[in-house]
């Protein structure tokens, strides 16, 4: 479905503008756990009627759709022509939107392997506080002309401006897909990826759970098939990186309280200290924590409160950052939104 | 302050050791790759510590002195060029690779050591840095930073702000700030890509960390010669769309080989209109498969000839030709000029075809030799500085070039920066409210814009100036400022 409702987007903007009240925006509605609350006088604007495939040239390796396309959509339809979003967005209950996964900078379990959401970006068009419809970035694989300004959207939780379309660059798909399953220790673990990213090879997922190791391997038939009989294990469903990545399976279920490390893989940790980790280690997490895990933390990385459900803990959503950074960042705000029209606070209470 | 007042002179001495205020010194950083541009700097500097790059940085916001950072000066587009009035900051001395994990596949780095000293640096762990402009050899990893640089390796590797995990920057009134982290994310805005290709306009890079990549095992390069540009063309089209991602994919054109083949002698056929590289790599089982279907290919689209390289040498031999074509066209001309537009790669044989009408419009020969894979254009302009306008009449193409790659729907510049010599096509590229923002992102960082002042993103006014002349789809692109 192709919906251009980018006039009547731009006309609300500049009317809210005027009117002095903010906006929540809104795509799919799948992530509003996720960041502090909207502010109670905010008013909505929902994104999701903007949508559809403006551009799709499979040989470019470029898609172009607009922000309120759902990725389910976007996956189908790359999928026709042998490729797909290298960066595994979170599809969270087939409604998530283009916008709101590029808002949100969530990536899935390829993320460590092949990129980030923003590694893919290659364009945006945004709408800013007065209604204006800018464009950054484009259409092609390399470009330097004017800042980034495509990337540093990625993550910002639309508080910067409304995503209208994205351009996203687009991979083959790997001819051939395989998970294993090895129950190891955590030691085990360690070692047995170490020694996989140590040499090319055809990791595209990692997650150690309760004992067991999962691996996918992603590639040419030969080299995944090579190297599912160098490395043993039991074959299990590929299903499980997209639950994993939404949060659909244990010990995720019916948890209202989650916290996130993002650190390097070789940081240290306990046997039993988180419930689970994947991105080779790099990304942890803690279920349920008793207490702030932020405070006292004396580790490398840093820590996002994926879901606050427990009142008792009090702790931000995200890092805090240190005063040059919360400068820099109203100052950034400021260029784009200088009344604090869009998503106020939901990055940062002061933002 | 004036920049000849001599407390200003005496309290940079202070700071740093090596302060050089006379001209004859400075000669040698009057320019940097870009060499129709020329400035000698008020002073330069070279640092040797960060905490000297704060304090320099501190003093010419204070004083409210221009500041320009230089690191190898082999960038094209006139970054690097001096300010007159200002300070221009030689990052040559921070050379040295500080730390390699072998473990993380990371390594830290000084922002001067150049980017071919990285791989050679962590090539005993069988590791490399992915990202290889053609100046490997002399540019350096801070500069590779400011532009964003690419390379041959990008369109499967990626460009330098995919391999790039951490910077320290230097802002323009002192502070150090860390942008990245260990992790694969840092919390707030993305900061860490935005100062990719900032063109040294936000922050002064005074460390690298850069992520590393396990050598492949198996390489090969393929090359193969047609009889015309479209054959080629569509050659690299179907080759990514067999979902083949080659690590490069290279075309030179005619008069581009026949140059590089009389320089090198890398074995190139010179009966050819166009010639593709493809290098290939992977594990053995992978790279055979793909070779095959390359082969394939380039067979369908009526190849001359297709040779395949598989050892060290050979390969290197091949890409010899392709390194040196920049160089090799002196021997057919005194002055080139080399522009960098990116186009969607199905407009690849389309726009050739108008480039070639526009060299015989000019009077201008042109070679061409670029990132095909990327749709990175390389035009290059064959001119004579000493015969009188030559040089404003391959400005002047070069212009129409780049307003070509617009109207294709790509852009002015795929790697090699704004800098000052693509400061008016900016104004054809963005309106005047996406130039606000870029102005404000540089306020914001910057609020003296004292760093590297001129550069990357023009002004309004500039744009009204230059725009007068331009329409874009119908409609003038800053309909509301006075015409000049």
């Amino acid at each position: 479905m192709l919906v251009d409702n980018l006039e009547a987007l731009t006309e609300q903007v500049a009317a809210t503008s005027k009117g002095g009240r903010s906006l929540t925006i809104v795509g799919g509605g799948t992530k509003t756990f996720l960041g502090n609350p909207p502010v109670e006088s905010a008013m909505e604007i929902s994104v999701r009627s903007h949508c559809g495939i403006v551009d799709y040239h499979p040989e470019e390796l470029v898609i172009r759709a607009r922000a309120g396309t759902p990725i389910a959509e976007l996956k189908q339809v790359l999928d026709k022509e042998g490729q797909i979003l290298a960066f595994d967005p979170p599809d969270h209950s087939g409604s998530a939107t283009l916008g709101g996964v590029v808002a949100t900078g969530l990536s899935g379990s390829r993320r460590p392997y092949s990129g980030a959401v923003k590694d893919f970006v290659l364009g945006v068009g945004m709408i800013l506080h007065d209604g204006a419809y800018c464009e950054f970035g484009g259409q092609v694989m390399k470009n330097v002309a004017g800042y980034d300004v495509s990337r540093l959207v990625c993550g910002s939780f639309g508080t910067l401006g409304i995503l209208a379309d994205v351009s996203l660059k687009v991979l083959p798909k790997p001819e051939t897909e395989i998970t294993l399953v090895f129950e190891v220790s955590l030691t085990q673990a360690k070692q047995q990826l170490e020694a996989l990213t140590r040499q090319v090879s055809p990791l595209s997922a990692s997650c150690f759970v309760d004992g067991s190791l999962r691996i996918r391997l992603s590639g040419g038939q030969a080299s995944v098939l090579s190297s599912r009989s160098a490395l043993g294990g039991e074959e299990t469903s590929s299903d499980y990186w997209n639950l994993l990545d939404t949060h659909r399976i244990e010990p995720f279920l019916g948890s209202d309280e989650v916290w996130r490390l993002s650190t390097f893989s070789e940081e240290p940790f306990d046997d039993d200290e988180f419930a689970l980790c994947d991105w080779a280690f790099a990304q942890r997490w803690l279920i349920n924590p008793a207490s702030n895990p932020r405070v006292g933390y004396q580790g490398a990385g840093h820590w996002t409160r994926f879901k606050s459900g427990n009142q008792n803990i009090d702790g931000e959503v995200f890092e805090p950052l240190s005063s040059v950074e919360l400068a820099l960042h109203k100052r950034i705000k400021k260029v784009f939104d200088p009344n604090g029209l869009f998503n106020p606070q939901r990055l940062y209470r002061d933002l | 302050m004036a920049l000849d007042n001599q407390s200003f002179v005496n309290r940079l001495r202070s700071i740093v050791q090596d302060v050089i205020t006379d001209d004859e010194r400075m000669s040698v950083y009057e320019t940097d790759g870009l060499t129709a541009k020329k400035q000698l700097p008020g002073i330069v500097v070279l640092p040797e510590t960060v905490p000297q790059v704060q304090a320099i940085t501190a003093l010419c916001h204070e004083c409210n002195i221009p500041l320009v950072a230089r690191g190898a000066g082999t960038g094209l587009s006139g970054g690097a060029m001096p300010h007159r009035q200002g300070v221009l900051m030689v990052m040559a001395r921070f050379n040295q690779v500080v730390e390699v994990d072998e473990n993380a596949q990371t390594a830290i780095v000084q922002p001067g050591v150049t980017n071919l000293a990285i791989s050679e640096a962590v090539q005993e762990f069988g590791l490399y840095y992915a990202p290889d402009p053609s100046s490997q050899i002399a540019c350096t990893i801070g500069g590779n930073v400011a532009e964003n640089s690419g390379g041959v390796h990008c369109l499967k590797y990626g460009l330098t702000v995919h391999n790039v995990k951490r910077l320290s920057v230097v802002l323009p009134d002192g502070e150090l700030l860390i942008l990245g982290g260990p992790g694969y994310d840092s919390p707030g805005f993305d900061l860490l890509s935005l100062m990719h290709g900032s063109e040294g306009m936000l922050g002064i890079v005074v460390e690298v960390v850069v992520k590393l990549l396990p050598k492949p095992p198996g390489v090969a390069v393929l090359m193969a010669a047609f009889a015309s540009i479209a054959d080629a063309a569509n050659s690299v089209n179907e080759v990514i769309g067999a979902g083949i991602l080659p690590a490069g994919l290279e075309m030179m054109d005619r008069l581009a080989t026949e140059a590089a083949e009389a320089f090198v002698g890398a074995g190139y056929p010179t009966d050819a209109e166009a010639l593709l590289l493809c290098e290939l790599d992977g594990v053995d089982e992978e790279l055979e498969a793909a070779l095959v279907m390359v082969q394939d290919v380039f067979e369908r689209n009526r190849a001359i000839s297709i040779s395949v390289a598989r050892d060290e040498a050979q390969r290197q031999k091949l890409w010899l030709g392709r390194k040196a074509a920049f160089p090799a066209m002196g021997r057919i001309a005194p002055d080139y000029y080399c522009m960098d537009g990116t186009i969607p790669r199905r407009e690849l044989a389309a726009v050739l075809d108008r480039i070639t009408e526009l060299s015989k419009h000019y009077g201008l020969q042109v070679a061409n030799v670029f990132h095909a894979g990327d749709g990175n254009l390389h035009p290059l302009i064959l001119y004579d500085a000493n015969i009188e306008d030559q040089l404003l009449s391959a400005e002047a193409f070069g212009s129409d070039i780049l307003s070509l790659c617009i109207a294709r729907g790509g852009t002015i510049t795929g790697e090699h920066g704004v800098g000052i010599e693509k400061i008016n096509e900016m104004c054809l590229q963005f309106n005047s409210d996406e130039l606000r923002v870029f102005h404000g992102i540089k306020k914001a960082f910057d609020d003296r814009e004292i760093l590297n002042p001129g550069k990357a993103i023009p002004t309004l006014s500039r744009c009204a100036e230059f725009g007068a002349m331009h329409v874009h789809a119908g409609a003038e692109k800053f309909p509301e400022l006075d015409r000049f």
